[in-house]
């Protein structure tokens, strides 16, 4: 994977030791890593550019997780960004995106990952998803 | 040979005085005719002249049997009897009638005979009514004496509590030999006013009973009692539905508690994934950097499990505040000294403000410890986020309408209403990974353990004050309580 064409990740999360754990995985794997601690950071660096992939956590001070993937999707440039929600909220089997965010117009997010995270498997994921993007617009990532 | 009767004979004083009575006044001669009558007689049976007593009375044709009236033209004995008859409306009369002997010579037989009759339908019907009340009425009654025996009681208080007859009112109401600490029956004698209180006692069949009871001297303002009537209001079930429904909010609690333990468990598991990744990547890497990193992430989330399970353990304690009489002066001055040094390092200006000669008061020294333990911690965070250069949190205490305060007061980072209204939802931190969300509301709860409520004042940037009241009469409940446990 070329450094220029490293896709790029924004990890959202108020535990800084999961956001260092989280950015120590994906550049081992060559993403490129942006991290914000609140929705608000995340709404800024947002603002400013797009990243291929969002990592969001849920449970935060002031706003939650939810309520940032509600904005985002409602957003038309961040819509279709996909977004992994990585939190302890519910058991990765239990998971129903719907009992959190009712609106049938707010579409699930790309996946969930429950605390602490199965390494392999969260990478296989987001290795799949940049794929998926690269196939869709014809850039070669890896 | 008896004396001949004289006739009879009224002179105009004679009469105005029989006016002037306040009862019925009737004369009789020994052949039953109603001679004389006052005013109020002829009102309550109608026309006399030229009638028969027992005609005028009770509407009959014949004298009565057993007539009183000739008992005493007998024997010249004063009778006092009890008549059914009927008035001048055709209603039945309950009336007592006085009958005295006259005699119209020193020493002769009786020759007329005086009835003064007096209608007790009123009081008796006052008395029946009076009686169904004080039987029927929803609560329990009881009068005791200056030796606290029950000298009268109602038919609700002798089903739930038994036989009371002479016995010691604490002996019915709580099976004790002695007398209660804080009777208000005792109070009430001692200073004659109302005073109420919650008691618990023990009914004929063994089982708790709660009720309010509501004591108040038998006299005139101003008289020393001599007898107090206890009205009780059983309110058992009502306890046993509070009971019920802080089992129920427990249990929910309890629920959203563990959900909220397990999700910050699993926050800090994958911090100790992530610190043992890194550590086994610097290893790999021969990275001496990376390993460093990845050890000070296991380091602190083996701390964060500490502070975790420590805050859990706190928050988790369910007993009843365990209140003495404690000095909120002290407890200020005690956390002012706890923190100082910590404040003082941080460039805080750490303030104790206590109120000189506020009385003592019924409180668990060791919950309003970790109360206000919590509550500086937080304002010296606050304080340390904050952009303010002169920092100051002030701990204070005060009395205020019957209330003991604790206040403590920060110009830190202050918080917006969003922030304000989730301080108090389990393991909601704005700490990021340092706090563990449970103090607030372990404080919180304490302070409700105590009858009492926490309040919070504050805008972003400029500051917060949280503010612990404590309603002194449910602290003396509590202290009450403690002591009637012991």
């Amino acid at each position: 994977m070329s450094a220029q064409h490293a896709p790029r990740v924004l990890i959202i999360d108020d535990e800084p030791d999961v956001s260092v754990y989280l950015t120590t995985i994906l550049s081992q794997h060559g993403y490129e890593v942006e991290t914000a601690s609140s929705s608000e950071a995340a709404w800024a660096c947002l603002s400013q550019s797009t990243p291929q992939l969002v990592c969001l956590d849920i449970m935060m001070p002031r706003e939650s997780g939810f309520s940032l993937y509600t904005r985002m999707k409602a957003d038309a440039r961040l819509r279709s960004i996909p977004v992994l929600i990585i939190s302890g909220v519910a058991q990765a089997k239990d998971f129903d995106f719907r009992e959190y965010v009712s609106d049938k117009a707010i579409p699930p997010p790309a996946g969930y990952f429950e605390k602490p995270i199965d390494v392999a498997l969260f990478i296989e994921t987001i290795t799949s998803l940049a794929a998926e993007l690269s196939a869709r617009t014809g850039d070669v990532h890896a | 040979m008896p004396d001949r009767t004289r006739p009879w004979t009224v002179t105009w004083t004679q009469h105005e005085l029989l006016e002037q009575m306040p009862f019925n006044v009737a004369v009789i001669d020994r052949d039953y005719n109603v001679v004389e009558a006052n005013s109020a007689f002829e009102e309550s049976f109608g026309s006399w002249k030229g009638h028969k007593c027992f005609e005028v009375y009770k509407g009959l044709r014949k004298p009565c049997p057993n007539c009183e009236i000739m008992a005493t033209f007998t024997d010249g004995v004063v009778r006092v009897t009890d008549e059914v008859g009927t008035d001048q409306h055709g209603h039945t009369a309950h009336y007592v009638v006085h009958s005295s002997p006259l005699h119209t010579k020193p020493g002769g037989s009786v020759d007329y005979v005086l009835e003064m009759s007096r209608n007790v339908v009123d009081t008796d019907r006052w008395q029946r009514e009076y009686q169904i009340l004080f039987d029927r009425v929803p609560c329990y009654i009881a009068i005791i004496d200056r030796d606290f025996r029950i000298i009268r009681s109602n038919a609700a208080f002798r089903d739930q509590f038994g036989d009371d007859a002479g016995r010691h009112c604490y002996e019915v109401y709580k099976k004790r030999k002695r007398k209660c600490p804080h009777c208000p029956a005792a109070k009430s004698f001692k200073d004659g006013a109302t005073h109420k209180s919650n008691q618990v006692g023990i009914n004929k069949s063994g089982e708790r009973t709660h009720y309010v009871v509501t004591t108040a001297p038998l006299t005139r303002r101003g008289q020393r009692p001599e007898h107090i009537i206890e009205i009780s209001t059983d309110v058992t079930e009502l306890k046993k539905l509070e009971d019920e429904k802080i089992e129920a909010e427990r249990l929910a609690a309890v629920g959203q508690t563990v959900a909220g333990l397990a999700h910050s468990v699993k926050n800090i598991l994958m911090g100790l994934e992530g610190g043992k990744y890194i550590v086994g990547l610097g290893l790999q890497k021969e990275d001496k950097a990376m390993i460093s990193q990845g050890w000070d992430i296991l380091e602190r989330n083996f701390d964060k499990t500490t502070s975790l399970v420590k805050d859990f353990l706190s928050f988790a304690k369910g007993r009843l505040p365990r209140v003495r009489m404690v000095d909120p002066n002290e407890l200020v001055t005690e956390i002012v000294d706890l923190y100082r040094e910590v404040a003082r390092r941080s460039h805080i200006d750490l303030q104790a403000e206590i109120t000189p000669g506020m009385k003592p008061a019924p409180l668990d020294p060791n919950g309003l410890h970790t109360c206000l333990t919590n509550l500086v911690s937080n304002s010296l965070d606050a304080c340390q986020m904050s952009e303010q250069r002169n920092c100051r949190v002030v701990v204070r205490c005060k009395s205020e309408k019957g209330n003991v305060i604790f206040e403590v007061q920060d110009n830190g980072l202050g918080m917006d209403y969003e922030l304000k209204s989730k301080i108090f939802t389990t393991f909601f931190t704005t700490k990021g990974g340092e706090g563990t969300g449970l103090g607030l509301l372990t404080t919180r709860k304490i302070g409700q353990g105590h009858g009492g409520k926490i309040t919070i004042r504050t805008k972003k940037g400029e500051g917060s004050r949280f503010r612990i009241t404590l309603p002194r009469k449910r602290l003396m409940a509590l202290l009450t309580m403690a002591k009637e446990a012991a």
